[in-house]
């Protein structure tokens, strides 16, 4: 049985199942949060946030991350040209770390949250289970990517001023956070029970303000 | 729940997958069992066991640490005689010193202010139900820990430490600082702290309190 055909729902933050008035939203009794039977307009807010993303995702790779100055040379590098330096200092392990994380999570996550939205839409019946699954691992491993924004920042931090040498953190980083924070955010508005829904009463809450 | 805490309401044993909206009874949970959704698997609730004692000494811990790791020296850089010393918060300062304010401002809350925030909230929660003491707020900071919970980013940070050491170790000599072996302590510590608290406990153990 669906908690929503007895307008039933959990509170998102402590969980207290509770019954909703028609309106389909209402506040927690327990922790005063709002819940709803499905979130506002999930999909296409998650679509906006997805969109942004992608279009962040051009300078976010194709400007340098930071700037190397040192005795008069000047060495950009960018996402891409990072894990292949870490690859040239026979550095494997860590540079295949690094691809994944930067590289195909990012990649991986914004096609994934497409899938998810694209299938919802089309009101699919199929692998519900697998795309719930596929949605729990998206929302879990995309903070990984964060990692060359920390790499950037400490090197930054640590090489400043010198006489020898200065590395200067690059526009790339800013846009390369915001391709991190922004599919944070498309995952956040993603509504999974939607990949349940029929698309009767439930859809309608989540797709009209 | 095997005992059912006292003035939790009924239905607190029902739950709403938060990921299909099955609805479903959670089973009565041992000490370290997890209930999992009958549909989708999705975790609905873990009883770490342990009572409130352990998550307060492991966040208690956790705060020390988390001070010790940002009172000392990061890392410490040494080019032919010239050293620079870095702390954690200089990792943010330096974005905003090159104009980067935002980005300084993601750092910043992922690598301290939302693993302090997660630490002090838990303790004031857990102070507060193990003392009975009426405190101000209390719903708030209990529900604060789950919404901050994705932004904290200790173990990404770390894995940009390794990242960073192995690149700039080809150009200059590095030092380990005291802080870095704090900062290990805290992730280790925060996660085991995470792992003894479930905050679904702690709302039906505030459900029967006049707190606010």
């Amino acid at each position: 049985m669906r908690a929503r055909h007895l307008g039933l729902a959990s509170c998102h933050t402590c969980n207290l199942l509770q019954r909703l008035p028609a309106s389909g939203h209402g506040h927690c009794p327990r922790c005063h949060s709002r819940v709803r039977l499905r979130m506002a307009n999930s999909i296409s807010i998650t679509w906006a946030f997805l969109i942004t993303a992608v279009i962040a995702y051009l300078p976010a790779n194709l400007y340098p991350v930071m700037t190397v100055v040192s005795l008069g040379n000047t060495q950009s590098d960018t996402i891409l040209s990072g894990v292949v330096f870490l690859l040239l200092h026979g550095d494997w392990p860590l540079a295949l770390i690094v691809f994944v994380a930067s590289v195909m999570v990012p990649l991986l996550k914004m096609a994934a949250l497409a899938y998810l939205l694209l299938s919802v839409q089309r009101r699919s019946p199929l692998r519900k289970a697998q795309r719930t699954r596929l949605y729990r691992i998206i929302e879990m491993v995309g903070r990984w990517s964060m990692v060359d924004i920390f790499v950037v920042a400490l090197m930054a931090a640590l090489v400043q001023a010198g006489n020898l040498a200065t590395i200067i953190p690059g526009p790339g980083a800013l846009a390369f956070a915001s391709v991190v924070i922004l599919t944070i955010f498309a995952a956040m508005s993603f509504d999974p029970r939607l990949i349940w829904d029929k698309g009767e009463v439930g859809h309608d809450i989540a797709t009209s303000p | 729940m095997k005992q059912r805490e006292r003035g939790a309401p009924f239905r607190a044993e029902l739950t709403a997958c938060h990921e299909c909206d099955e609805l479903q009874r959670i089973p009565a949970l041992e000490a370290g069992q997890a209930a999992r959704c009958r549909i989708c698997q999705a975790l609905l609730l873990r009883n770490p066991g342990g009572g409130l004692d352990r998550p307060l000494a492991l966040f208690l811990s956790a705060l020390i640490l988390l001070l010790l790791a940002n009172i000392f020296p990061f890392m410490t850089l040494e080019i032919q005689g010239q050293q620079e010393i870095t702390t954690i918060l200089g990792t943010s300062q330096v974005l905003y010193h090159a104009g980067m304010g935002a980005l300084a401002v993601v750092v910043f809350l992922t690598s301290i202010l939302a693993p302090a925030l997660i630490i002090s909230c838990a303790l004031y929660v857990l102070l507060a139900i193990r003392f009975n003491v009426s405190l101000p707020a209390v719903r708030m900071a209990l529900s604060w820990i789950s919404h901050l919970k994705p932004w904290v980013m200790l173990d990404v940070y770390m894995l940009g430490v390794l990242v960073a050491f192995v690149k700039l170790d080809k150009m200059a000599s590095l030092h380990i600082g005291l802080s870095l072996f704090a900062f290990i302590g805290l992730i280790i510590l925060s996660t085991a702290a995470m792992a003894a608290f479930e905050p679904q406990l702690l709302w039906r153990r505030l459900a029967g309190k006049r707190f606010t």
